[in-house]
């Protein structure tokens, strides 16, 4: 662990020197990326052996071929209807889903995806759950416990932080689960349409701490969001799926623009 | 293999955390906490004995003993295939949302079962103490069985996990396949004396389990050598079912997310 960080320090330092060499960096490189739910329904052994024919294989392609490259410290917003394939990209950038066909380079950066949780054992208390959060994002111990307390008050519920999380309303779900990934800043991170996450006073602290965190130029970020004016607000770039294809890239106002223009018409 | 053992290095500390963590919140919600993992197997231990002793007449010496040690390794080895059929599945929060290698899930669930294990154990040595057993150095094997009944577990234990993700009945097949090999393992009777011929043979040396536990009981109550080549032969076989298992995982561990 300490050995990647050291290396990781290492590589940072001799990007810095790259950066002033050539000014750009590319963090993300997604490649004609294909992913497809198929022939991995669960089987039912009954229904196996009654119909003796092979099990139809529903094939839906969620992702076909995508391709885009986000440079280091940029904000790319990406946004389309239900179902066009947005939360399968950002999981499989995450590294959950693997792609059917094409590539995803991360550059050797960490990744964290922000979505409604960072995966949490519920039966645990938050506390633990802080840890192993962060364990599984690739930070040790030693790192957590230093930013323990900051993650706690951010999170800002109380007590509750020593409950096991099944006990926690949906709203302190989302605020621990923010929080964790808040304070422990990973290179990419990638989020799911939390910036509408718990109450009012919690929204406008997370908002600015995204503001924080994403005007960090060294953190690459891809935000998943229905909201236009968020995006228009936050993003360098956007990127608009349709059906699990590209179907405009660019300028955060001119793609918005035309995509609120095809939604309302 | 070379990815597996340095993603070990990466996340045991994971799983001993999440494993120390899990056995805390087990009895943070019950009255007599921790005492339960000492009154379970002793209760378990005391229905058998009543049953064997008083309705069946069994007359194995020490049978408490011979009862308790017996379910030790039963207990284990169920825990380990009961609990990986549907990890994957209960494990939905984590696995749909981060990556973590699948089977340090089992490695951590598997440290839960050691701990309770060597409590177990702890027990049966305090039951010897009580029973006056003569201890016999034979006893250190121990240490040589325990790994075997460990990677045997293991092995079957990543199989199932991978096929429990698809195959949504099969948490019913291995119940009744334990059910099954639970009565042929000779938890509560002594296969060595009760069975003959190829039977015997084949229920003592096919089933890793009935031969660990009558191989622990040798070492623990009768003072006498285990048998080497066998445990040996089974440890082959469970590191080859580890690496089967490591394989078939690593090849579809990203699938999991889509199908559960």
């Amino acid at each position: 662990m300490l050995r990647k960080r050291k290396e990781k320090e290492m590589t940072s330092k001799k990007n810095k020197t790259n950066e002033i060499a050539n000014e750009k960096k590319i963090a993300i490189t997604v490649k004609d990326l294909h992913i497809a739910y198929k022939g991995l329904q669960k089987i039912s052994i009954r229904a196996h052996l009654l119909k003796l024919k092979p099990i139809k294989k529903d094939v839906f392609e969620a992702v076909r071929g995508v391709s885009f490259e986000i440079e280091e410290g940029k904000i790319l917003g990406i946004i389309g209807r239900n179902g066009s394939g947005k939360s399968t990209m950002l999981r499989a950038i995450a590294g959950i889903f693997s792609a059917d066909k094409g590539t995803i380079n991360l550059h050797h950066n960490t990744v964290s995806l922000l979505s409604i949780g960072v995966g949490f054992n519920k039966k645990l208390t938050g506390y633990e759950n802080i840890y192993l959060s962060g364990m599984l994002l690739g930070f040790s111990e030693e790192e957590i416990k230093n930013k323990e307390k900051e993650i706690i008050e951010f999170a800002d519920i109380g007590d509750f932080i020593y409950k096991p999380v099944k006990m926690y309303s949906s709203g302190m779900y989302s605020k621990l689960a923010f929080a964790i990934t808040a304070i422990l800043e990973t290179d990419i991170m990638l989020i799911d349409e939390v910036l509408s996450v718990g109450d009012t006073q919690f929204k406008k602290k997370s908002y600015d701490k995204m503001r924080e965190l994403i005007s960090d130029d060294k953190r690459t970020v891809i935000i998943v969001s229905h909201s236009t004016p968020t995006l228009l607000e936050l993003c360098d770039e956007v990127l608009w799926l349709d059906s699990g294809k590209v179907k405009m890239q660019g300028d955060p106002k001119t793609v918005l623009e035309t995509y609120e223009k095809e939604m309302n018409g | 293999m070379k990815l597996f053992f340095s993603n070990i290095k990466k996340y045991y500390r994971y799983a001993i955390r999440s494993a120390k963590a899990e056995l805390k919140s087990e009895i943070s919600e019950s009255y007599l906490n921790w005492l339960w993992w000492i009154i379970e197997p002793l209760s378990f231990m005391l229905i058998y004995t009543f049953v064997f002793t008083v309705v069946f007449h069994s007359s194995e010496t020490y049978f408490s003993i011979f009862v308790f040690i017996g379910l030790t390794c039963w207990e284990f080895f169920n825990r380990m295939i009961t609990g990986s059929v549907r990890l994957i599945a209960n494990n939905r929060d984590l696995v749909t949302k981060v990556y973590i290698p699948k089977y340090i899930l089992l490695l951590s669930k598997s440290f839960t079962y050691l701990f309770k294990m060597f409590i177990s154990f702890a027990l049966a040595i305090l039951l010897m103490v009580l029973y006056q057993v003569p201890f016999s150095p034979t006893m250190f094997y121990f240490f040589l069985i325990v790994p075997v009944l460990y990677v045997v577990s293991f092995g079957f234990g990543l199989i199932l996990m991978h096929f429990g993700v698809f195959i949504d009945d099969l948490k019913n097949l291995t119940n009744i396949g334990l059910r099954l090999v639970f009565y042929l393992s000779g938890v509560f009777y002594n296969i060595g004396d009760r069975l003959k011929g190829t039977l015997k043979y084949v229920l003592l040396r096919g089933n890793p389990i009935a031969f660990v536990m009558s191989e622990m009981r040798k070492v623990m109550l009768y003072a006498t050598q285990p048998s080497f080549e066998g445990l040996i032969v089974w440890f082959v076989i469970g590191i080859l079912l580890c690496v089967i298992g490591i394989h078939i995982i690593h090849k579809n561990e990203n699938s999991y997310a889509k199908v559960i």
